[in-house]
This record gives structure tokens, C-alpha cells and sequence, in this order.
């Protein structure tokens, strides 16, 4: 198995506050890598310093190197849209443009990019909805507002509008934690199969959930990376006292 | 604070730590009742019932503790040993019951010669001691008490097969004496076995590695 991401000696920071430490770690390509810990560790910064998304913070900063397919991302000459349309991302509260119908919500993205031929956006939305297990709950009302459908539905838009760029990372911050336990476990299933295809990297304070979808855990304390292993080996058998005591709920 | 899922566990603790009092007294019972011919099979029984049905219980909580708490880590590796700690201790107290019934039969050792109920009374003394440490090790889950048994099982099973060739050079003068007395080393052994898990399962259960000590 590849490495799709490489973070190397990754430090960041918000003004003069220090949020991630020297984070150095291999992302496997094509499995759920899931990143734990409290709130506030970083576990959001992290994530959001893989597809340049930190640097749109003001006065945010970035340190050290993170390589996708072994090219810095953050390299002289890259463009960070690129970096984007490459590494997608879906947020903790599902958030589908609300004014948009379903089916516009599923390409936007393509759309800004100039994407204008009927036919293949067409295309599109129908395979971008189905790899998100949505399109049969919807293909009759495409044109409906992406803000009537529910909660678990809208965050499968947003995973539809994230995978009809076609990224080959998705990136997903506390995907399931404004939805009800059932909408959760349809997310989690998809997450499985989303792996089938994609990198997946999630951030969730979830640690069941990181259990259950995750192939490989990393748990991040105070900004410092300070477990890294198959998700199997952390849950059993933790190397770190530390990681012990957030697992069991000991802290945190 | 204390988590809501250590007060689980440390119920959980006290019932195996209560069963492995009680295995050590049905143990030590059954064989006290062969070295001297004496009848402790209705008694080893009712021990022996209770034991299965405390183990049951523990296996119940056990289950409750992983459909509540989702545990994991340490707490998941203490609840699997648990359970089969509980296990090892039924199969302590089944032997015992056997050991019992075949001293009802067959009138355990008393109509042996005296090298053979020598022989069993030192091997039983180890046993003994091997479940004595296996119950220690578990209540404080010490590893390195746990670690100490190794050489008394490598002990306990060249005793056993010794005393399958003595027997063989030796052989005693009735059948009764032969069948019970190859039984009874038989129980004894598997016993020593049983203390032996438990030790592996302390030590898994500390420190998450796992290690044969046989």
C-alpha cells in the first residue's frame, strides 16, 4: 500500500498561538485514516493545513512540508485551487447552498470552473449522487432545495458536491455530529465504501466512531502527534499512557 | 471523578476474585478427600455448581460492561481476560469434581501403595500453589507473581509424565489404583494448565502483551 499524503515537520499557528507541533506522518492511500483527540488539540488545524485551507485564516501561518503524491503542496509554484479540486473537504454541519436546487448543489463546483455541457453535468450529478448513496431518495426532485432535505441527506449532498470535482482526498471534519444516530451510521457505511476509491482522512471526537470507520488512528494532544497506528493497535493496545487515558475517557 | 464504567469493572474484579477462593477451597478439598479416602463428592458438587453459576454471572456483566461502555484499550483487554478467567476458574472447580467422583468410584488413593500417594500428595502441593499464585496474581494483577508460574508448570508436567512411566516399571497392584491414580495426575495436570492461562491473562490484561508461560 502507497502513501498518498506525506506531512513532514507540519507546524501551524494562528497569529502568535502555536496549534500543531512538528507533525511528521505517512497517509496511507485508499483507507480511513481517522485523527482524535480534544477539542482544541489541532485535529481541525491539521486537516485543514492538508489542503491549504489554514492559510485563509488571517494571520494564519504554516511550517514544514506536505507532500500529495510525493509534490509539495505547499511548493513555489502551486496553485492552492488545485490543491482543493484534489483534496475535497466536508464539514461538521451539513452545509448545501441553500438557494441551490439538489442538482445545482451536486455541481457547483463544476460549474465554477466553467463546466456548462447539459449532458455531462448530467452525468455527474447522477454518479456523484449515487456514490453518495443519495440518489435514490432523490432522483425524482432534482430541483428541489438542497435545504429541504434532512439533515443526514444535506451531509450527503455535501459529500455528492465534494466528490463531483473528483477529488482523490477527502477530508471530512466532524461529518456526522450534528446528525441523529441513524443519518450518522449511513454516513459511516458510506465513509467504508467512499474508501474503496478515495483516500479519506476524518476528524471526529467520536473515538466509537473513529473505531469503527477508521483503518489507521492518529491521536493529537496540546498540538502534538502522539499516537499514530493502526486503528486495531490503538483501541487494543495503545503504546502511549496518554492515548490509554483519552480512549477510556480517563480525560479529555 | 471515577468513570461510570469503573464501578462495572471493579464488580466484575470482586466476583472473580471471590470465585478464585472458592475454586482454591473446592481444589484443595477434592484432593484432600483421595490422599485420605475420605467422601467430599456432594460437598464438591454443590461447590462446584455454584462456581459454574458464578461464572455465568460473570460472563453476563462481562457482556453488559462491552453493550454500555463500548470499552476499549486496557478496560477491553481487562474484560476479555475476565471473561476467560472465569472460564479457567469453572474448569478448575469441574476438575475437582472429577477428581472427587473418581475417589467415590474407584476409591481414590487410599488403596494404592504409599510411593503413589506420595508421588500425587507432592504433585498436588505444586498444583496447589500454582492456583494460590494464579488467584494472587489476579487480584493485584501482578505480572511478575504471574511470570513465576512458568516453572512450576514446566515442573508440574515433567511430574506428569514421570509418573506415567513409574507406573509403567512399577505397576501397582490393583487397576483401581492404576485407573485413578493415572486420572487423578491427569486432573491434576490439566489444573496447572488452567492456573497457568490465568497468569497469561493477567499479564495480557496489564500490559496488552501476550505471552506462553508454558
Amino acid at each position: 500500500m502507497r502513501y498518498k499524503i506525506e506531512i513532514q515537520s507540519l507546524s501551524a499557528w494562528f497569529g502568535s498561538k502555536q496549534v500543531l507541533q512538528d507533525i511528521t506522518m505517512r497517509i496511507k492511500e485508499n483507507v480511513v485514516t481517522a485523527i482524535i483527540g480534544p477539542s482544541g488539540c489541532g485535529k481541525t488545524t491539521l486537516i485543514r493545513c492538508l489542503n491549504r485551507m489554514h492559510e485563509l485564516t488571517p494571520r494564519a501561518k504554516v511550517t514544514g512540508r506536505v507532500l500529495l503524491d510525493g509534490e509539495d503542496i505547499y511548493g513555489e509554484n502551486v496553485d492552492p485551487v488545485t490543491v482543493r479540486r484534489r483534496i475535497g473537504m466536508v464539514f461538521q454541519k451539513p452545509n448545501p447552498f441553500p438557494m441551490m436546487s439538489i442538482y445545482d448543489n451536486t455541481v457547483a463546483g463544476l460549474k465554477l470552473n466553467g463546466v456548462t455541457d447539459k449532458k455531462r453535468l448530467d452525468e455527474v450529478v447522477e454518479k456523484s449522487l449515487r456514490a453518495a448513496h443519495l440518489w435514490d431518495e432523490v432522483k425524482s426532485e432534482l430541483g428541489k432545495s438542497g435545504a429541504s432535505l434532512s439533515g443526514g441527506q444535506q451531509q450527503r449532498l455535501c459529500i455528492a458536491r465534494a466528490l463531483a470535482i473528483e477529488p482523490e482526498v477527502i477530508l471530512m471534519d466532524e461529518p456526522t455530529s450534528a446528525l441523529d444516530p441513524t443519518a450518522a451510521a449511513k454516513i459511516e457505511q458510506l465513509i467504508r465504501i467512499l474508501a474503496e476509491n478515495y483516500t479519506v482522512v476524518i476528524v471526529t471526537h467520536n473515538m466509537q466512531q473513529a473505531a469503527r470507520v477508521s483503518d489507521f488512528t492518529a491521536f493529537l494532544y496540546l498540538g502534538k502527534l502522539v499516537e499514530y497506528g493502526s486503528t486495531k493497535d490503538i483501541f487494543e493496545n495503545p503504546k502511549s499512557e496518554l492515548t490509554e487515558k483519552y480512549i477510556t475517557g480517563e480525560f479529555g | 471523578m471515577s468513570r461510570i464504567i469503573d464501578t462495572g469493572l471493579e464488580e466484575l474484579s470482586v466476583m472473580l476474585c471471590r470465585m478464585g477462593e472458592l475454586t482454591y477451597e473446592t481444589v484443595s478439598l477434592s484432593i484432600k478427600g483421595c490422599l485420605n479416602g475420605t467422601s467430599v463428592y456432594s460437598q464438591i458438587h454443590e461447590m462446584s455448581d455454584v462456581l459454574v453459576s458464578m461464572s455465568d454471572q460473570a460472563e453476563d456483566k462481562a457482556f453488559e460492561l462491552i453493550a454500555r461502555f463500548q470499552p476499549v484499550a486496557s478496560d477491553l483487554r481487562t474484560i476479555k481476560s475476565y471473561m476467560k478467567i472465569a472460564y479457567d476458574f469453572a474448569r478448575y472447580s469441574r476438575y475437582a469434581l472429577d477428581i472427587a467422583y473418581i475417589n467415590e468410584q474407584l476409591g481414590g488413593l487410599k488403596e494404592c501403595e504409599k510411593w503413589i500417594s506420595e508421588y500425587i500428595e507432592k504433585m498436588s502441593e505444586k498444583v496447589l500453589n500454582m492456583v494460590r499464585t494464579s488467584i494472587d496474581a489476579l487480584r493485584s494483577h501482578d505480572t511478575q507473581l504471574a511470570k513465576t508460574i512458568a516453572k512450576t508448570e514446566e515442573t508440574v508436567d515433567k511430574m506428569y509424565f514421570e509418573y506415567l512411566n513409574k507406573l509403567i516399571e512399577e505397576a501397582p497392584a490393583t487397576s483401581k489404583c492404576t485407573i485413578s491414580s493415572v486420572l487423578i495426575v491427569r486432573y491434576l495436570e490439566r489444573i496447572a494448565d488452567h492456573a497457568t492461562y490465568i497468569c497469561e491473562s493477567v499479564i495480557y490484561l496489564a500490559t496488552g502483551e501476550k505471552t506462553t508461560l508454558r
